[in-house]
Formats: structure tokens, C-alpha cells, sequence
């Protein structure tokens, strides 16, 4: 059995790609993939520490494994919304670069 | 919780969501029919109506000590999550009386727009009532999905297109952190329920310690986003000035009392047994919230975009009702955001009063002779901000001298001087309101708009605001009883 650390670390390395990416990426569509990574992120921690848990006996363990399902249809929801917005606001716009939102400031 | 426990449906806890869900329903299938909008803001009044009887007899029976819960206590119906729903419908009510007549001049009556603020409530009061993490990550996305979309709401402007995919992006960036920081609370402590993190960190082997402390501080800035406290306020005058004004009402009230009871309930149960570093950054985030929100609403020329500012320093005094949970932080934050819910709802309502149809025009030089053309709407206008600047007798008064009492009987004597001197600055910027209303000359032609249902609902908060400043104890001697916070703890 791979030890649970390894899952844990590659959750980090992929939820810490998705941050940098975050702040990095200029198109809405990769920072919302970006946002995604992280999600998967924690739904991979989640399953990972939900296996560590079951099989140190813990009788709520599969409730982490459940908790994947939820965030999963929670991602799925945040897409359809972001997508959304984006269509409706790119329509009459050239390019999907979010440098272009800066009309509000002081 | 064992299988058996995750089955105990109670109905009767989740009437009132049930009630708005039902209600949301309608307002869609309203839609699917064509009847337009306007029997939607009816048929959400009456839903409103509805669940706020529905938690009145749950807030009465936990008086009386009939505690309910559903889920095996993964849904908790105690005397804060009925204080803090009720103040969720109040503020929702107001924003659908706010949002009638504005919404036929704006030209933004879809018929999605009352049914997705029903909605956004439903996901407040799933936050507010929240036992286990994954509940409240629901209700968390519940309240933002609809919020996001109706920032956008004014299809073609810039700014409010603009402010919906920015409140978008940054809200979901931090639900993300939220969510990581949950599964390494999970992973640390093997529980998502509140008091069972509370016990699992409470014994901490090698290495989950860091984990636990890890979580801890994800999930602490994944909800100081959604209160809108600095470090992590830098959406909110963005979506606030580029929202469609009534959607500003409704998510600077709503979405606050929901991050705010969230916070509170964390703070409660399992954020100090983390680790001292946490408790210590929730220090700094309030101060740096009371001082940041403060000074920069002083630099405001446009009212809406001052009373964006104004969210965020209200923000800080609520913050520091989180810190002082174990004070009577509670009690004094379910009164603030009664009073803040009042006052706020009901500055923005006078706010759609005064702007075009485009929300332009709230320039501090419009609200200049205000006091002589529209008398009426001034001196509400006045009592407001009286009463968000927290002067005697007025609800704001009242919820300061709450928040800041429990704040030095906690010990955070430091906190509470700084609370107090940003108040004193803050009475600079919301006297000006003021100043310009009564001692200047009108530049422009007086505002010639009036609507009957933003009328009540200015009225409405403005005697509200007046009755629970000269009369605390009817809202806040309601909340003396439980004093259990969390069941379980």
C-alpha cells in the first residue's frame, strides 16, 4: 500500500500549481481550469486521508470519501456559473483576457 | 455519527428552508409560465413571510429549551442559527421590497432575479446553521453561486459585468482554500463535524498537528473572504459599486450575516484548539480590517462606493465579536447584524432613491440641499448614517457598545481602543453625508424619483433602526437563554 503521505504531497504540488496558476494566467478560461486543479486537489487529499482513516478503523472514514462526491457537484455547479458570466460578458468583448476588467476604481 | 444518526431527518428544523426552497420553485415555474417578475417578488414575500413565522417557533422552542437539530447534528437548529436566520429574512425582505420598483425602471426584470436571492437566503441559513464542515461548504457555494450571478445582473454595463467576474474568479479561488483546508482538517482529525475536530486537534500526535494548524488557517481565510475582512476585502467595492444597487443591499446584509455566523460557530468549537498561531492571525485580520475599511471609505467621493468601504470596517466590529465568542461575542454579533441589517439595507435604499436608472449619481454633491427638496428622505437618510457611525440612541450605538464590551471582557482590551478610534473616524465620513445634506447649497435638480415599495422599506428600516436603538433589550434579552453555542460542546 502506498503510504498516504505521497497521495497528500501530490495533492499540495497540484493545489499549489493550481494557486500559481491562478494568479499567473491572463484568460478566464485557464484560470477557471486553474481553480478546478485545486478543487481536485482537495478531493484527492480527501480520498487519500478517507483510505488512511478506514484503515486505522475509524467508523466515520467513508465520510470523506462521500465528501468528494459533494465537492465534485459543487465544482460542476461553479463551472456552469462561471461559464455563464463568462459568455454573457465576452460576448461583445475580442478576447477572454481579464486584463480588459479594470473599469471600476477609486 | 453512525449510520443511523446520518438518517434523522426533522422535517419540522428544516421547515423554513424547505418553505424557501418551495418558494424559489415557484418563483421559477412563475417563469416556465410566463407570468414575468412581478408575481415572483409576491410569491417571495409570502415564502419570506412564511419561514420567518417558521423560525420564530423554532427560535421560541429552543427558548424553552426544545433543541433541534437534523442530520445527526450536521444541521443545527440552536438559539444562534434561528437569531441569525431571522436576521437573514429580514434583510431578504427588504431587499425584495428594495429590488420591485427598481428592477422595472433598471430595465432587469428576468424572472430568475427573486427566485436566485431566495436562494442565496436558503445558502445563508444552511451557513448560519452549519455543523460539519461539508454542510457549511454547501451553504457557502449555495449563497456565492447566486450571489455571482446576480453581481452581473445588468447584462452590458461594464462595471457590473466586470464586478461578477471578478467577485467570480476571487470567490471561487477562495472556496477552493476553504475546501483544501477542510480536507486537511479531515485528514488531521478524521471528523468534518465541528466538535469533532474540536477533540480530535485536541490531542495532537506528531505531524497532524501541522496539518491540523494548516487547515485551520485555510479555512479561517476562506471565510474571512466571504465577511469581506482585510487582507481579503479587495473584491468587495468593486462588486459593491458594480452591482445593480438592490444586489448590493442584499449581499453587503445576507452573505455578511452567513460568513459571520460561519466564523462564529468555527471560532466557537475548534479554531482556538488549533493552534495559538491562528487565534493570533484572526487578531491581526480584525484590526487590520477595522483600520483598513475605515480609512478608505474617508477617501470616498461616491456614496455607493463609501458604504462598500463601510461594509468592510462593519466587518472588523464583527470580527471582533468573533474573537470574544466565549465573552457573549454571540449574543453581541446576532444584535450587530440586526441593526447593521436595518441600517445598511436601508441606506441603499435611499441610495436607489437618489441615482438614474443606471445607478450613476451618487456623488456626495447630489445628496448637497437634499434636506429642503426631499425632507422626508433626508432625515432617513440622516439616521442611517447616525446610526452606522454608532450615535446614541440608535441601533448602530447599541450594537457597538455590545460588540465592544464583549470584546474587553474577553481581554482584548488592544482591539477594543483601536474598534473605538476607527469609529471616531468613521463619524467624519458619515457626517459628510450628512454636512452635504443639510448645510449646502443643491447643485442639481432635486431627485424626482419615488417608489412606493422602497418608500416601506426605507420606512420600515428607518423606524426599525430608531426602535432597536432606544429599545436593545427586545432583540438582544431574546437571545439570553441558550447558552450552549454549539450542541456537543
Amino acid at each position: 500500500m502506498v503510504a498516504t503521505e505521497y497521495y497528500v504531497a501530490l495533492s499540495a504540488i497540484l493545489f499549489s500549481v493550481g494557486a500559481v496558476g491562478f494568479l499567473t494566467r491572463r484568460s478566464a478560461i485557464m484560470i477557471f481550469l486553474c481553480v478546478e486543479l485545486m478543487l481536485n486537489a482537495a478531493n484527492l487529499a480527501l480520498v487519500a486521508f478517507a483510505r488512511q482513516w478506514s484503515s486505522a478503523g475509524v467508523a466515520t472514514a467513508m465520510n470523506g470519501q462521500t465528501a468528494v462526491f459533494i465537492i465534485l457537484a459543487i465544482a460542476a455547479a461553479e463551472v456552469a456559473i462561471g461559464l455563464g458570466i463568462l459568455v454573457a460578458i465576452f460576448r461583445h468583448r475580442a478576447s477572454t483576457n481579464v486584463d480588459t476588467l479594470s473599469e471600476v476604481r477609486f | 455519527m453512525s449510520f443511523a444518526a446520518s438518517l434523522d431527518f426533522t422535517w419540522i428544523a428544516l421547515a423554513p428552508l424547505i418553505t424557501l426552497l418551495l418558494t424559489a420553485a415557484f418563483g421559477l415555474f412563475a417563469a416556465l409560465w410566463g407570468f414575468g417578475s412581478r408575481p415572483a417578488a409576491g410569491i417571495s414575500l409570502i415564502g419570506l413571510v412564511t419561514a420567518g413565522v417558521f423560525t420564530f417557533i423554532l427560535f421560541q422552542n429552543e427558548r424553552h429549551g426544545v433543541a433541534g437539530s437534523g442530520f445527526g447534528l450536521n444541521y443545527l437548529v440552536d438559539l444562534p442559527a434561528t437569531a441569525f436566520h431571522f436576521v437573514i429574512i429580514v434583510g431578504a425582505i427588504l431587499a425584495v421590497l428594495i429590488s420591485y420598483d427598481y428592477l422595472e425602471r433598471a430595465g432587469l426584470e428576468h424572472t430568475e432575479y427573486y427566485p436566485l436571492m431566495i436562494l442565496a437566503s436558503v445558502g445563508a441559513m444552511v451557513m448560519a446553521a452549519a455543523g460539519d464542515l461539508i454542510t457549511l461548504v454547501l451553504g457557502l457555494e449555495i449563497a456565492s453561486l447566486a450571489v455571482y450571478v446576480l453581481t452581473a445582473w445588468r447584462q452590458g454595463a461594464r462595471e457590473s459585468e466586470e464586478a461578477g467576474m471578478k467577485y467570480f474568479l476571487l470567490g471561487a479561488f477562495s472556496s477552493a482554500f476553504l475546501i483544501y483546508g477542510v480536507a486537511l482538517l479531515y485528514g488531521a482529525t478524521g471528523s468534518f463535524t465541528l466538535p469533532g475536530i474540536a477533540a480530535g486537534a485536541a490531542d495532537p500526535q506528531l505531524g497532524t498537528a501541522l496539518l491540523a494548524g494548516l487547515g485551520g488557517l485555510m479555512v479561517l481565510g476562506g471565510l474571512a473572504f466571504k465577511a469581506s475582512m482585510a487582507p481579503f476585502h479587495q473584491w468587495a467595492p468593486d462588486a459593491y459599486t458594480g452591482a445593480p444597487t438592490s444586489v448590493t443591499a442584499f449581499m453587503s446584509v445576507v452573505i455578511k450575516v452567513g460568513a459571520i455566523a460561519a466564523l462564529l460557530r468555527v471560532a466557537a468549537t475548534f479554531l482556538p484548539e488549533l493552534s495559538p498561531l491562528v487565534t493570533e492571525l484572526l487578531v491581526w485580520i480584525v484590526a487590520l480590517t477595522m483600520i483598513v475599511g475605515n480609512l478608505a471609505a474617508l477617501a470616498q467621493r461616491g456614496v455607493k462606493r463609501m458604504l462598500a468601504y463601510s461594509a468592510v470596517a462593519h466587518a472588523g466590529y464583527l470580527g471582533l465579536a468573533v474573537l470574544a465568542v466565549d465573552g457573549g461575542g454571540m449574543r453581541a454579533a446576532a444584535f450587530y447584524l440586526m441593526a447593521y441589517a436595518l441600517m445598511n439595507a436601508g441606506a441603499f435604499a435611499v441610495l436607489i432613491l437618489m441615482s438614474d436608472r443606471f445607478d450613476h449619481g451618487d456623488d456626495l454633491e447630489r445628496f448637497a440641499g437634499l434636506s429642503r427638496s426631499r425632507p422626508g428622505l433626508a432625515a432617513a437618510m440622516a439616521i442611517f448614517m447616525l446610526s452606522l457611525a454608532g450615535i446614541p440612541p440608535l441601533a448602530g450605538f447599541a450594537g457597538k457598545v455590545l460588540v465592544f464590551g464583549a470584546a474587553l471582557e474577553s481581554g482584548y482590551f488592544i482591539l477594543a481602543v483601536i474598534g473605538i478610534l476607527t469609529s471616531v473616524v468613521a463619524v467624519f465620513y458619515y457626517f459628510r453625508v450628512i454636512a452635504f445634506m443639510y448645510f449646502r447649497e443643491p447643485e442639481y435638480a432635486a431627485p424626482s424619483y419615488r417608489s412606493a415599495t422602497t418608500g416601506w422599506a426605507v420606512g420600515i428600516a428607518a423606524v426599525g433602526t430608531v426602535l432597536f436603538g432606544l429599545f436593545p433589550g427586545w432583540w438582544y434579552g431574546l437571545l439570553e437563554v441558550g447558552a450552549q453555542i454549539v450542541a456537543g460542546r
